[in-house]
């Protein structure tokens, strides 16, 4: 039997729909991507006209801001590399299972609170406070990791009952009130040491014995707001890095006789490497193109200081403040522009190095052999 | 096989610590996380609460009304002070005060405090002495009842009336009925009573436009503009992303050339939103703006009609800034459908057009949908490019309203993000406006997150209804 056909004049007709889908599909995918690359374009050709101002040129504006821009970044890395590696490689092999289909999504869902929020909180409430408690706060930075040992030391101590009440594959949930606890205790001792070692104000002795001095919005509040922001996207991409890695390397690893950190520090990580290197400079590039933060918790004075605890001005906060106001077609216009381009190479390129770095771990991935 | 542990060596003490840093900075990682929120949400919605006044006595004998906000130590000596808010600017001329602990005698909550909120000079705090209303003066209780009934009317049917209120150091105001906003008598409502006021002002803050510099009234106007700006925005993304992302992976041949342009695509997610702004700035509002302009609105020159930051550039902007996030996931979704069902459609006789419209799409919705999402909730939370092209402290108009076109694309709009940032540090007052930025900061976060988990339940849900395969 032959199937019902449908009219000839009807086929062509199908035909043309098809080709003209195709080409307008064509045309629109290429007209958007081509929209995207009109950005570099604008940029290149804007700053292109810095070349006719000759002498009149100084590019020494610029130099501040590119080292506040350095110098946040730097801080906020300090503060979010430790803890976001440490954060991912327990999750991706010491967590159990259930807790970590929780946590994950939690600590990824960081990166969507705003930076003008994160920024806020970190100009008026956190910048004052520390301003005050300077020692306070340094303590709780060198305090905390410490009680994390000690919280090791104390369980291994403890009995096994005690053990298999807090095991280890839920220690990021119950070590929770263990820090706040040991938060608590070293804002309790801080006055005292404070009194004891450095004669009962530490940025005064600061100032009088180094010189240095205290802007209540500095570099280290713009570490550890930034840091903040930044913490969910090394971890998200560094534990993706460190869970894929095939189980049979860590099964063999651990046959062997490796511990679990033995069979991480050893294998683990030297071959998720690339993707935890990757994971550090996609967060590097989002660390200096952050605006909001940098807008609200730095000052914005634009200064060359190495103190963390000297206000600082990074390029982006420079264009969102000044470019509105600059005349189009003035020197200081395209110099920001030409900030812009810095930044948009900047990034660029870190994360195309990130990209190409990632992609080849996943061959390398499959080349060992792994379920994915 | 060994049954005690050996006691490890310093070396291996290492070792077994060292997962337990690991473990910390997961525990403070949440812990910093649940103290932003907590955080947000006590200061934000504790504001709306009808505070307690406090009528204090100092030892030198003056005394003051008012609400405590805070303690602190004192600067330059033992012991604390504590920060009142006593309102009353048309009186002294300021509505805080700092006591030192000290030189307080007495604290009383005597019932019959009131706080009133007013049109011009923000809050009075005090007492009510006697109303005057049509040549009838009512004292006492029946004061009380008389404006009890009053302020139960709406705005237009008030009585005309004169409230005579007192201050805590004696002073006496005269206050027209038609410029108070809410009384309220904090120390003798109910517990139900502060519930149902608390619920009344947070919808008061959510439907009103700003007052008094930023210290009083709500965000509505910014929860338009953000709202306005996020349609438009997802209106002009949607359809040029998953265009881009149906060309990359359905039409387009796969070679080198289209794995660089999916990696560029990957990387402009990460490029800084500022130099969207740049970019938005140089090219609509100055050039295409500025094209426009000299065409159409010539008669308007040199005041800018187009030619300035607006809505439409705004959205455009961010529209460019989120097509990564929604070619990106569109893409995802399609790489995930199976190609033989391509084939099939094909093979049964479809044209490219029909398998791509009656099967690809159809299964790749979920995806395409969880990218608009994402998009959406990332445009909400952008601020700095917006700064460069549109946003304003306070737009005098909204962009929509009854007049011919009803639609106003030229004109600036207000954002919540970038209200948060402007009442909090260029507002004149801003001890007094930090409780509706911490407001305004918990309605944002809250946008966003709400974004965000209808997207991951989204993915999560029609990944599970329709197996792993799409």
């Amino acid at each position: 039997m032959t199937p019902p056909r449908l009219p000839l004049s009807r086929q062509p007709l199908r035909l043309i729909h098809d080709r003209i889908a195709t080409g307008l599909i064509t045309a629109g995918g290429i007209g958007v991507l081509l929209a995207i690359l009109a950005i570099g374009v604008f940029l290149v050709w804007e700053t292109l006209p810095l070349l006719t101002f000759g002498d009149a040129l100084s590019l020494n504006t610029l130099s501040p801001l590119a080292w506040g821009t350095l110098k946040a970044a730097l801080a906020a890395m300090l503060f979010a590399t430790p803890i976001a590696l440490g954060a991912a490689m327990y999750s991706a092999l010491f967590m159990s299972a259930r807790l970590r289909g929780r946590i994950k999504p939690m600590l990824e869902l960081m990166e969507a609170i705003p930076g003008v929020v994160v920024g806020f909180i970190a100009g008026l409430l956190l910048a004052p406070w520390v301003e005050q408690h300077l020692a306070s706060t340094l303590l709780v930075l060198v305090w905390l990791p410490l009680s994390a040992g000690l919280a090791g030391m104390l369980w291994y101590v403890a009995s096994a009952k005690v053990r298999q009440w807090l095991p280890l594959s839920w220690a990021g949930v119950w070590l929770m009130p263990w820090l706040a606890i040991m938060i608590t205790l070293a804002l309790w001792l801080a006055p005292l040491l404070e009194h004891a070692w450095f004669g009962g104000d530490l940025r005064r002795m600061l100032d009088q014995q180094y010189g240095l001095d205290y802007a209540t919005r500095n570099a280290l509040i713009v570490g550890i707001a930034m840091g903040f922001a930044v913490i969910p996207s090394i971890y998200s991409l560094a534990e993706d890095a460190l869970a894929d890695v095939p189980a049979n390397l860590m099964e063999g690893a651990q046959a062997l006789g490796a511990s679990r950190w033995q069979a991480l520090w050893k294998v683990a990580l030297p071959t998720a490497g690339p993707g935890v290197f990757s994971a550090v400079m996609i967060g590097a590039g989002r660390a200096v193109g952050e605006t909001m933060i940098v807008v609200m918790a730095s000052g914005n004075t634009a200064l060359f200081s190495a103190s963390p605890f000297e206000g600082l001005r990074s390029l982006s906060a420079s264009i969102a403040i000044e470019l509105p106001e600059a005349s189009p077609g003035g020197m200081t216009y395209h110099l920001l522009i030409f900030a812009a381009l810095a930044l948009f190479l900047f990034t660029f390129l870190v994360n195309t190095l990130a990209e190409v770095v990632r992609q080849r771990l996943r061959q390398r991935y499959q080349r060992l052999g792994g379920n994915r | 096989m060994r049954w005690l542990p050996r006691p490890p060596r310093l070396t291996a003490m290492g070792s077994l610590l060292w997962p337990w840093l690991c473990a910390a900075s997961v525990a403070l990682s949440l812990l910093m996380l649940a103290t932003l929120l907590t955080l947000l949400a006590a200061r934000g919605l504790g504001h709306f609460w009808p505070a307690t006044l406090e009528e204090v006595t100092l030892r030198s004998g003056e005394t003051l009304i008012g609400q405590a906000v805070r303690e602190a130590p004192l600067p330059n000596a033992a012991g604390t002070e504590r920060l009142y808010f006593t309102g009353n600017r048309d009186i002294d001329g300021n509505s805080w005060r700092w006591v030192a602990l000290d030189d307080i005698a007495t604290v009383a909550v005597p019932n019959d405090l009131i706080r009133l909120e007013r049109a011009p000079w923000g809050d009075f705090i005090g007492r009510l002495e006697t109303v005057e209303s049509d040549g009838q003066r009512f004292e006492g209780d029946a004061a009380w009842a008389f404006v009890a009934q009053a302020m139960a009317l709406p705005e237009s049917q008030r009585p005309v009336a004169q409230l005579w209120l007192t201050a805590a150091d004696g002073h006496r105001v005269t206050q027209p009925l038609a410029g108070v906003m809410r009384f309220q008598a904090p120390n003798a409502m109910s517990w139900h009573q502060k519930v149902s006021a608390w619920s009344g002002r947070i919808w008061q803050f959510l439907s009103e436009g700003p007052r008094a510099a930023n210290t009083g009234g709500g965000v509505w106007p910014a929860i338009f503009g953000t709202v306005m700006m996020v349609i438009l925005m997802s209106v002009i993304v949607t359809p040029f992303g998953v265009l881009a992302a149906i060309y990359l992976n359905e039409i387009a041949h796969q070679n080198r050339l289209t794995r660089l342009v999916r990696i560029g695509v990957r990387n402009l997610a990460g490029v800084p939103s500022i130099v969207y702004g740049v970019f938005g700035l140089g090219v609509f509002v100055y050039g295409i703006g500025g094209s426009i302009d000299s065409w159409f609105f010539e008669d308007a020159l040199p005041s800018p009609t187009f030619g300035t930051g607006g809505l439409l550039w705004a959205s455009l902007t961010l529209a460019l800034l989120t097509l990564p996030v929604v070619i990106v996931a569109t893409e995802e979704g399609l790489a995930r459908i199976p190609d033989a069902q391509r084939e099939g459609a094909v093979a049964l006789g479809a044209t490219r057009l029909e398998m791509l419209t009656r099967v690809v799409l159809p299964m790749a919705t979920p995806a395409m949908l969880t990218g608009v999402i994402l998009a959406v909730a990332r445009a909400a939370g952008e601020v700095a490019p917006l700064m460069l092209v549109g946003v304003a402290k306070l737009a005098p108009q909204m962009p929509v309203d009854d007049e011919f076109p009803y639609l106003h694309l030229e004109r600036k709009f207000m954002h919540l993000g970038y209200h948060l940032f402007d009442t909090a540090f260029h507002g004149e007052d801003v001890q007094a406006a930090i409780p509706l930025v911490f407001a305004t900061a918990l309605l944002l976060v809250l946008i966003v997150l709400v974004l965000n988990l209808t997207a991951i339940f989204l993915r999560h849900y029609l990944r599970r209804q329709r197996g792993n395969e799409c």
